[in-house]
């Protein structure tokens, strides 16, 4: 069963502000979702494990220094910079 | 039809110069986009420049490679540098990555012509595409109805002619899905077989980018062309399968070509029997067609939701409004800044999708659903393992339906989620997928069947696709719209 305290409180895990209006369409659309996601507990378990695909492995380089982008290029898209760094405000 | 190795030609032969070909795929997209909205970005400058370059080393008597000068375009999803890539999202406008995904920098370097970027569902997450900030790409065989998604920009050009292939990527069928909506086909790689560096990422267990073409032969070079691999990327293996374009024509007598009955479950009747008749001309052309079940594909939709959606509120953690795109104007503290600049810059399907990704990784309900999907995943693996015991291919449906009208997705979104049901399976399983046109339903839309195949391989599934476009060619038409060659 999905709250509406559930929604609010993933929302705040998730750092998105659902609106008081839309909480209720929310609610019921999560419980929806989370109804038929609930189909899987009626698979039989069985030993099966999955880690991932292809049975891939760590993949090692050596720890060498290379070139990388300059400061400048990855502030490029910053919505605000300031002395070589992304800015923060507290309050605009 | 305007295939890769016919644009080859007309170039090699001088019938046209890139310059002149690039122009008239650039027209039709002027006079088409409006009604499409195929294309989110034209990036004409771009495109005129390589078809330049291209144009002069034709002059010069230089030999020219078979994707050189093709005009193509990208999912908007793919990183280009300097070229905004948005994900058709709010909270990526105005982003321009400052690297190329490696399979543009692969088709940069062969002298590709992209002529934009496409439409798709908000960081790929819907099945009709209408999900973009940008509104939906309309179908080229009717465009009251969908193109199909996620990646339907591409889908939509190249169904209608106005590029000669492109690159999407599936996470759940997002490449087969609206490729069969469109009539065209699409490939889903197998997991690892084409880099994801550069690739916005949505659920990256599950991502894969692929070829969206007119033919099977096109969806092999393309794929060639692609499948290399990547140290930027853990996960990539390169085409361990062998490239497959020498193999297309391999004589298929004495394939098992297996049909799992779950597959044929709630399907509709006209695409049932297109697949079916498929299947005929499998048998005619010397495969034999095996029946079997798989019963693990019951949990296949549940168990893609719930470890989709628990990647994407991990992978989407990253929109903060700091660093790139959107950022929200009034705010007080870090907190409400993000906040705000996350629920106003993410549409409705993406919150959803976050929220239940949180929910299902959260204390207490864990266990319960992400351990247990993750669990039936290895079911659903191995039972896949089991089947190619008894067969080489698998074929089956790629939707349930053909294409369905605008803004019925919108409304019930389980009910969405149910038209994936024939594609998420290979995801899951990391395996390789086409689709392929395989008739037209009573209202002339395309039905496609999907044929899939071992790990990474990829050439066994696309001779089985080539050699099945070779005897029923009459299903790989072209629309009304685009270019003529």
């Amino acid at each position: 069963m999905v709250t509406r305290e559930d929604v609010e409180n993933i929302a705040l895990l998730s750092k998105l502000f659902v609106p008081e209006e839309e909480l209720d369409s929310l609610t019921q659309s999560m419980q929806e979702i989370i109804d038929f996601a609930d189909t899987i507990n009626n698979a039989p378990t069985s030993g099966e494990t999955f880690d991932n695909i292809n049975n891939l492995s760590n993949v090692f380089r050596e720890d060498e220094v290379v070139e990388s982008y300059s400061s400048e290029e990855i502030l490029k898209n910053a919505p605000e910079q300031a002395e070589d760094h992304f800015l923060v405000r507290n309050r605009e | 039809m305007g295939t890769i190795a016919k644009i080859h030609e007309m170039l090699t032969t001088k019938q046209c110069s890139c310059t002149e070909l690039t122009k008239s795929y650039l027209d039709e997209i002027q006079k088409s986009n409006g009604e499409l909205n195929a294309y989110v970005n034209v990036t004409e400058e771009e495109a005129l420049k390589t078809a330049e370059t291209v144009d002069k080393k034709i002059a010069s008597g230089e030999e020219i490679g078979l994707l050189e000068g093709v005009p193509m375009t990208l999912k908007d999803n793919l990183s280009t540098k300097g070229i905004e890539t948005t994900c058709c999202s709010k909270i990526l406008t105005g982003y321009k990555p400052i690297y190329n995904a490696t399979v543009w920098d692969i088709l940069a370097s062969q002298n590709a012509v992209m002529l934009g970027k496409t439409n798709m569902d908000e960081f790929a997450m819907g099945s009709s595409c209408e999900t973009s900030y940008f509104g939906g790409a309309a179908n080229p065989f009717n465009t009251n109805h969908v193109s199909g998604g996620s990646s339907g920009g591409v889908a939509s050009a190249v169904g209608a002619n106005i590029a000669a292939y492109g690159l999407g990527s599936d996470t759940g069928g997002s490449i087969r899905q609206p490729a069969s909506f469109c009539g065209i086909v699409g490939l889903k790689p197998t997991y690892g077989s084409v880099s994801r560096y550069g690739l916005i990422a949505y659920a990256s267990s599950l991502d894969q980018i692929g070829p969206i073409t007119k033919t099977v032969e096109d969806a092999s070079i393309v794929f060639d062309a692609i499948s290399e691999y990547d140290e930027k990327d853990s996960t990539s293996k390169g085409c361990m399968g062998g490239k497959t374009f020498s193999k297309l024509d391999n004589d298929i007598k004495g394939m098992k070509i297996g049909i799992a009955r779950e597959y044929l479950d709630g399907v509709r009747d006209d695409v049932k029997e297109a697949v079916l008749n498929a299947a005929e001309v499998y048998r005619s052309l010397g495969a034999e067609i095996v029946y079997f079940d798989l019963p693990a594909l019951k949990f296949a939709l549940p168990v893609y939701y719930i470890i989709a959606c628990a990647e994407a509120s991990s992978n989407l953690g990253r929109y903060d409004g700091i660093r790139y795109g959107y950022k929200t104007e009034h705010y007080n503290g870090t907190h409400d800044m993000i906040c705000r600049t996350r629920s106003e810059g993410f549409g409705e399907e993406v919150k959803r999708r976050i929220l239940l990704g949180t929910y299902v990784l959260s204390a207490g309900y864990y266990d319960a659903y992400y351990k247990k999907a993750q669990n039936l995943r290895g079911t659903i693996v191995k039972a896949f393992n089991d089947a190619f015991k008894h067969c080489d291919v698998i074929l089956a449906p790629t939707v349930p339906m053909t294409a369905f009208e605008m803004g019925h997705a919108v409304s019930d979104p389980v009910e969405t989620y149910l038209t994936d049901i024939c594609t998420v399976p290979v995801n899951i399983a990391g395996l390789p997928g086409v689709s392929v046109p395989c008739g037209f339903n009573a209202k002339g839309m395309p039905i496609g069947m999907q044929l899939i195949g071992k790990s990474f391989g990829e050439a066994e599934i696309l001779n089985a696709a080539y050699k099945y476009q070779q005897a029923a060619g009459e299903n790989f038409k072209d629309t009304k719209w685009g270019v003529k060659l």
